[in-house]
């Protein structure tokens, strides 16, 4: 048998020797950007290449997801790789897409990359059959939280019930034969260096507002209408007057935007939309902060006398990674980036359904960096493929490595020993059960 | 018998050759400026005066009032109230304010005591009553400005007052029953070449007094335990403003306020916040819906940040109907004294914005609430003072005892005229019964809104 040190060494090699292959899958995805739920030539991309690598899959999971298996020589737990389909939408960023502004502004494709290149050298390093237990692939959807609007069409049309990837794939099952989950994603902050291990995230709720006053003509007769647009401007304040309460431990955020704000300025707005994310460290934040917008929304309507529909539409948990299978990830990092370039963040503030994966089993989600410019902006471009894609890829591989070989002693310890917050039965119910849409009238009797 | 050309003749000489004692008194008043319902001072100088002239009065009416009774010569016949004001406003940085409490008149009540007893002296001293018929009441009221609002409440909790002006709490004691008309005479600043106006009206108003409890907490180190009273207040305050683009034009509605208090120390979560408002309008419907719109933006101000928030709202002032017949002769007489031209006639939809408790009055009984020149500065400021008493003080003593002789001469038959001629809104009692309809406290909670 040979020693893991030897089966990693081959695995590595393997990976080295088609980084262009490798690179240039992420580069394509690049220059093919496509947001949540609408990854057709992303998914089609991943399918060809996994196909041709002759690894079974399936296509078309949560819409545009695909998973695919590589079996080890013996049982075993299973180890999930997941790379994220979607892009953003920033119409400025160089590599954008002219006709939908879809561009990779959080380095998803360089996921893809590494998700792929991780298989290549599993899969033609020949070790799988020293494994034990099986690696899944997962390429997931619909990570970024956005185009809340199509998004629920979508859920209304009964396309998806949840809005984000993972929940997705949970409530799909197609994550129930899964043991660890792990996957790693791109930073350009220097200071995290090569790769990056990080503690939590922020949980998120997602809401759809519609202030609905009366129109009327805003010279002939104010007197008549009802200011959708004052209901939402006072709103706003009241959630601003609110912030103090918000406790520093609790990482609270919420950032609405007014997505109508009326139709002529000559007449009062009567249909005023606004979205929001409310983010916070724990569950009990979100939901308390969550309770605190709910009535800020309200006074806003009351102040004007008119309606306001709140919506409320489950979002990410926060993140809670396995130490212990960081641990492992961190290792390898270390013997791949040297010691001196593998950094330690705590908690961020933005939010991934990673978490949401990190709720019913062992999950990691690590940085890794070759990336410049701000997250999210349009000067975030990956610069460093050898890192953001190749040595990513690398630490994974031989991550999946560590935890399978030796008859999977290893991952079935971190498997075995994690205690899940949640199983998914009570996940699923407790998205659901966040889930409400009610309508608040204070229109003159 | 003299000719009713004469009676003036005589009141109006009697006026003028007293003229100095007028305006002493007057400036007296000036200078010793006293809140409503605190006229303390303001009432001993009217007592004083009361006295001198042998005028048998009664005083500490609705606290401050002080009503005399002068029987004409003449028989029996209607009863005429020549008003005249006591209390001042609060004006810290008025020239003549008070240094202790700030109590100031920036609005020119002392001009009209001093032309009550001007009108009192040139009816009484000149020996002209003895030919008129019915009774004079020269009448000086308390708190005719609605300020104060919380320590007013706090007399009425403590069963002082159960109104909080002073001609609303003289009509409830019954200190008008035995009047039958009723006229005043105000100052003012924004006149031009004109020397008196007749006419318009008055917006009614509610008084507010709207307390927001939250939470205490040490702002730097636990607001997360604080609720902010006084951003439920500022809240609510915004949410006003964004409703004004709903009040009509016609409807003159006038939303206005302060804040009592404001929180008690910068490093601690206000959890007491407390203001005073005022919703004026022009009709009682505007005035009902203005109110509840107020109402609501206070109630939104306490959800948007889980305070309470108790609304007690107080009732105000009617909007002011002149009786056209009274108003007329007051009219004649100015024109008569100062010359046509100088006198301005406005219609009787002129609203100045302001309101008065002269409008409650005018609900039960023909009044007159016209207005005189000889002020400058802009009213319920610092700036503004009695420039020309000649014309703030002496006229309109003038024309209000020639207004008295035209009611009151003859067998009173102008009078019996003008009372023929008039149709009160509503009684005495259907007053009363109104204005505690609308003394109302609203408790609301905003942490289960």
């Amino acid at each position: 048998m040979p020693s893991v040190q030897e089966l990693k060494a081959k695995v590595l090699g393997e990976i080295e020797s088609r980084a262009d292959e490798i690179v240039g899958i992420s580069r394509k995805i690049l220059e093919n950007p496509e947001p949540g739920f609408r990854e057709v030539k992303t998914s089609a991309l991943v399918a060809a290449t996994l196909k041709e690598l002759g690894v079974p899959i399936r296509e078309n999971l949560a819409l545009t997801g695909i998973r695919g298996e590589l079996g080890g020589g013996g049982n075993g737990p299973s180890v999930a790789v997941v790379g994220e389909l979607d892009s953003l939408i920033v119409r400025e960023h160089p590599h954008a897409d002219p006709q939908t502004g879809a561009a990779h502004a959080c380095g998803h494709h360089a996921q893809i990359g590494m998700m792929l290149g991780a298989t290549m050298g599993l899969l033609a390093s020949g070790v799988l059959p020293s494994l034990s237990g099986r690696v899944v692939l997962i390429a997931v959807p619909a990570e970024e939280y956005i185009e809340i609007e199509y998004r629920d069409e979508l859920r209304r049309q009964g396309k998806i019930e949840f809005l984000g990837g993972k929940p997705e794939f949970i409530r799909l099952g197609h994550l129930d034969d899964v043991d660890i989950a792990m996957m790693c994603h791109t930073t350009s902050n220097p200071e995290e260096g090569q790769i990056c291990m990080s503690g939590t995230n922020n949980g998120i709720v997602a809401k759809r507002i519609q202030f609905l006053g009366r129109g009327a003509h805003a010279g002939g007769a104010p007197h008549l209408g009802i200011n959708a647009l004052n209901a939402a401007s006072l709103a706003l304040m009241a959630i601003h007057a609110n912030r103090e309460t918000f406790r520093d431990e609790d990482t609270i955020r919420v950032h609405p935007i007014i997505t109508k704000g009326g139709e002529a300025v000559s007449a009062v707005p009567a249909d005023v939309r606004m979205e929001t994310f409310v983010r916070g460290n724990t569950l009990e934040a979100v939901m308390g902060a969550n309770r605190k917008v709910d009535r800020a929304l309200k006074a806003g309507a009351m102040a004007v006398g008119g309606k306001v529909n709140i919506q409320t539409i489950p979002g990410y948990l926060p993140l809670r990674q396995d130490k212990s299978l960081a641990g492992v990830f961190r290792a390898n990092a270390a013997s791949i980036v040297g010691e001196a370039n593998v950094g330690q963040v705590e908690h961020r503030t933005g939010s991934t359904d990673m978490g949401d994966v990190s709720h019913l089993m062992p999950a990691i989600h690590p940085y890794v960096g070759g990336a410049t410019g701000l997250g999210h902006g349009a000067d975030y471009v990956v610069q460093d493929y050898s890192i953001a894609v190749i040595a990513a890829a690398k630490a994974l591989a031989s991550t999946v490595v560590d935890l399978l070989a030796d008859g999977a002693a290893l991952g079935g310890k971190i498997a075995s020993q994690h205690k899940a917050a949640m199983t998914t039965s009570e996940y699923l119910s407790f998205m659901r059960s966040l889930a409400k849409e009610e309508l608040f009238d204070f229109t003159e009797a | 018998m003299s000719s009713i050309e004469e009676l003036k003749r005589e009141a109006c000489a009697t006026i003028e050759a007293g003229k100095q004692e007028i305006l002493q008194v007057a400036r007296e008043v000036l200078e010793n400026p006293e809140t409503g319902f605190n006229e303390r001072r303001t009432a001993t100088v009217v007592t004083r005066q009361f006295q001198q002239m042998g005028i048998p009065y009664r005083g500490k009416l609705a606290m401050t009032g002080i009503k005399g009774r002068i029987e004409c010569g003449g028989g029996p016949g209607p009863t005429i109230g020549i008003l005249g004001e006591l209390d001042s406003l609060l004006v810290f940085d008025h020239p003549l304010a008070d240094p202790d409490t700030g109590a100031a008149h920036a609005c020119g009540h002392h001009a009209q005591i001093g032309m009550m007893l001007g009108a009192t002296m040139g009816l009484l001293s000149s020996g002209v009553l003895k030919e008129l018929s019915g009774t004079v009441v020269p009448f000086a009221v308390p708190a005719e400005e609605f300020v104060e609002v919380e320590r007013r409440l706090a007399l009425r909790a403590n069963g002082h007052v159960e109104f909080l002006g002073g001609k609303q709490e003289l009509i409830r004691l019954g200190e008008f029953d035995d009047i039958d008309m009723a006229m005043m005479c105000h100052t003012a600043s924004d006149m031009g070449a004109r020397r008196f106006t007749v006419g318009g009206t008055s917006n009614g108003h509610m008084v507010k007094f709207v307390e927001y409890t939250g939470k205490g907490a040490h702002a730097g180190s636990a607001p997360h335990l604080g609720i902010n009273a006084l951003n439920a207040a500022n809240i609510a305050m915004a949410a006003i403003h964004a409703n004004r683009e709903t009040f009509r034009e016609q409807e003159t509605a006038r939303v206005h306020g302060m804040i009592n208090r404001g929180g008690e120390v910068v490093s601690a979560v206000p959890s007491d916040v407390r203001l005073e408002w005022r919703v004026r309008s022009s009709t009682p419907e505007a005035l009902v819906r203005n109110n509840a719109r107020v109402d609501r933006c206070f109630k939104a101000g306490a959800l948007a940040v889980g305070a309470k928030v108790r609304i007690t709202t107080i009732p105000g002032y009617f909007p002011l109907r002149h009786d056209p017949a009274l108003q007329d002769l007051f009219r004649s007489n100015a024109e008569e004294l100062v010359g046509r031209d100088k006198v301005l006639i406005m219609s009787t939809d002129r609203n100045r914005g302001g309101s008065t408790d002269m409008g409650d009055l005018s609900q039960i009984m023909p009044v007159c609430h016209p207005w005189t020149s000889g002020a400058a500065g802009a009213g319920h400021s610092k700036d503004y003072l009695i420039r020309d008493y000649d014309q703030a003080v002496i006229n309109p003593a003038k024309i209000m005892a020639m207004v008295v002789i035209d009611l009151l001469a003859e067998g009173a038959q102008g009078a019996r005229k003008v009372l023929a001629g008039s149709r009160p809104n509503m009684t005495k009692d259907q007053y009363v019964s109104f204005q505690r309809q609308r003394a109302t406290v609203l408790d609301y909670d905003g942490a289960e809104g």
